[in-house]
């Protein structure tokens, strides 16, 4: 029994990882009024090209780092379009979900050809931290984790610490809230939208890296099944601040692992209708947090300094 | 303005993503005029080529004014596949369980199954925002994914045809069948439904009251609501209205195309719908010729793949860029 729940809480932990990261990322732009819903193009454009990169130079870490970049390059995209050319945000970013769809499936066909046995990459591999890992109980269950699950821990608690205790991330928020005021008092609105948003890009697709790496070592079509519009989900439930995301995916994540882990032990219920927990689990929670959600006053808005009213 | 006038940005978004993705194949090696050559004419050199168009144009069209409804009452329907999906069960549920009602009753049962399964799936939806506010983009999302989780269910449940090696379920009563217009290649008669369907939604949104209404809300709901309208209710209205057409385009899927319910039969309809839907810029008028459009570089892919072993993704991309300049010949007339 205990080994059962540390192994649970093992993998919840492991699991929301694409959560925590896809919500800071989509939280960093909102924070700023830049509302993306490109992130399940963006995640699968992370994964794709995380998983193509990691198998043709053999490291990982390059990887990461090069979906990190075609994440930053929605971003900045989505930055221009919405900031620069003040188009409609909902519009640009279904845009880029389709281009990121399209483009992550393209490359694999092209590069690898239509294979029926796609290669694999080795999977992350758990690093135990010297000593805490020896704790019992809470050891196997924290300090043995890949290093992304660190990484996704550090970087919520950086981006709060920024957002929350830094003048630089004061003025961030002022953004989101009252762009007006913001630029009166010359806070350069358009560059924290920029950079705001690219920022966010690379963590979303970090997040997409992420799944080939831990869950199937290969890429397939559609392999994100909606955790980019859970990461939305999720923002919202955690009133876009850092931490409330991090605690709020710990229970996204739950919810998938214990969907999955009933499947595999086999119960009364089909198992469609345990991969539909998840989903539904989601909108429960909307109905029930979705009223006291905190959320940016300018989000989804554009800001032109040239008009009077906003 | 003329119509050559309004016509141009449309033609200049086009060739410009035709250039910008012929760059692109050329440099991956392939032969970039004979790749556009399948991609545009393929629908118009056989028979079986334009049948092949019109089928996939039924299904985009009603997608299409499925999301640009609610658009017009400003509100973003993005799960119409699981709509589309959740119409084929109810069809499929008709079909299945009243399979020996002859045609003249089970047919419209199955039409009718579909379009309520779908308003239904809109539905949820469309309470869940009037009752607790809660965005619909996500929600219709969501519901997408139960939607294709319920299908495989069905495939697998009760309903399962023991014979076949895939999960699907067994065939509909003959009566349900939609009546073909041409025996071969297959052309069923969903297409004459589908064009009434989208001239009847041209019709209401910008010749009816209750469409003028809707599509008020859309533009203002300020002031929408300070004329009386109840903008709540408009946005219900749209959405299950949506749904309704999404629920028509699986019933035609079940009752014109496979006769039966497949595991993972949800394509990119959803996708192709929301790019007609935003090309046409939500002019409901506009839809069906855009729709036509995209059927014929669709079919032209699927024959590029074949014969090039270029991916059908390559086309898609095509189709977003298409929708990312029309998009952006907005910012240049602003200008």
């Amino acid at each position: 029994m205990d080994t059962t729940i540390i192994d649970f809480l093992r993998l919840v932990l492991l699991s929301m990882v694409p959560f925590v990261l896809a919500g800071q990322g989509t939280m960093l732009g909102g924070r700023t009024g830049v509302f993306n819903v490109a992130q399940e193009g963006m995640m699968l454009v992370g994964a794709s090209v995380g998983f193509l990169v990691s198998f043709f130079s053999g490291s990982i870490l390059l990887g990461v780092i090069v979906a990190m970049l075609s994440g930053a390059l929605f971003g900045l995209a989505l930055a221009y379009f919405t900031t620069s050319l003040k188009m409609n945000q909902f519009v640009i970013g279904l845009a880029l979900f389709f281009i990121g769809l399209g483009v992550s499936t393209l490359l694999p066909k092209l590069i690898l050809g239509i294979t029926l046995t796609p290669p694999l990459i080795p999977t992350l591999k758990s690093i135990p931290i010297p000593l805490l890992s020896q704790t019992p109980f809470i050891g196997p269950i924290l300090f043995k984790q890949n290093i992304l699950v660190y990484v996704s821990v550090l970087v919520s608690i950086g981006l709060w610490y920024f957002l929350f205790k830094t003048q630089k991330g004061l003025e961030l928020r002022s953004v989101g809230e009252y762009p007006m005021t913001a630029d009166s008092l010359g806070i350069n609105t358009t560059k924290m939208r920029y950079w705001s948003t690219i920022i966010g890009g690379m963590l979303i697709g970090m997040a997409g890296a992420y799944l080939p790496m831990v869950y199937a070592g290969t890429f397939t079509e559609g392999m994100t099944m909606g955790r980019g519009w859970l990461a939305i989900a999720l923002t919202f439930f955690g009133g876009w601040s850092p931490l409330p995301i991090l605690y709020g995916s710990l229970f996204f994540s739950a919810v998938e692992v214990l969907a999955f882990r009933v499947q595999v032990i086999g119960s009364f219920l089909p198992y469609q209708i345990l991969q539909m927990f998840p989903y539904i689990a989601t909108i429960l929670v909307m109905i029930l947090t979705f009223k006291r959600s905190r959320v940016p006053g300018f989000l989804g808005n554009n800001y032109d300094r040239e008009k009077r009213s906003l | 303005m003329t119509i050559a006038k309004k016509l141009l940005p449309y033609l200049l978004a086009v060739v410009a993503s035709f250039v910008a993705a012929g760059i692109f194949i050329s440099l991956m090696g392939f032969d970039v005029f004979k790749a556009y050559q399948t991609i545009l004419f393929t629908s118009f050199r056989t028979p079986n080529g334009f049948i092949q168009t019109l089928l996939k144009f039924i299904p985009l069209t009603l997608l299409a004014l499925a999301f640009t409804i609610p658009l017009n009452a400003g509100k973003f329907n993005i799960g119409g596949e699981g709509q589309m999906m959740a119409g084929g069960i109810g069809a499929a549920a008709m079909g299945i369980m009243f399979a020996d009602l002859p045609a003249i009753i089970l047919l419209p049962l199955v039409i009718l199954g579909g379009v309520v399964a779908g308003a239904l799936w809109g539905l949820i939806p469309a309470w869940l925002l009037y009752k607790f506010n809660i965005n619909e983009i996500l929600t219709t999302v969501l519901f997408n994914f139960v939607a294709f989780f319920l299908i495989d269910y069905v495939c697998t449940g009760p309903w399962r045809d023991p014979a076949a090696g895939h999960p699907t379920t067994v065939l509909i009563g003959r009566g349900g069948w939609l009546p073909m217009l041409v025996n071969n290649p297959p052309l069923h008669s969903g297409i004459i439904l589908a064009i009434l369907v989208a001239i009847g939604v041209y019709i209401y949104t910008s010749r009816t009251t209750g469409g003028y209404e809707l599509v008020a809300t859309g533009a203002n709901p300020r002031a929408a609501g300070v004329f009386g309208i109840n903008t709540r209710r408009m946005f219900v209205l749209s959405l299950v209205l949506g749904g309704a057409i999404a629920g028509l385009a699986g019933a035609f899927e079940v009752a014109g195309n496979q006769h039966r319910l497949i595991e993972g039969m949800q394509s990119n309809f959803l996708q192709l719908g929301l790019i007609i839907g935003l090309i046409s810029r939500g002019n409901n008028g506009a839809v069906p010729f855009v729709a036509f459009m995209i059927a014929v570089l669709e079919v032209g892919a699927s024959a590029m793949q074949r014969t090039m072993m270029i991916p059908v993704e390559m086309v898609f991309i095509v189709e977003a860029l298409i929708l990312l300049f029309v998009l952006l010949s907005d910012v240049v007339r602003r200008k």
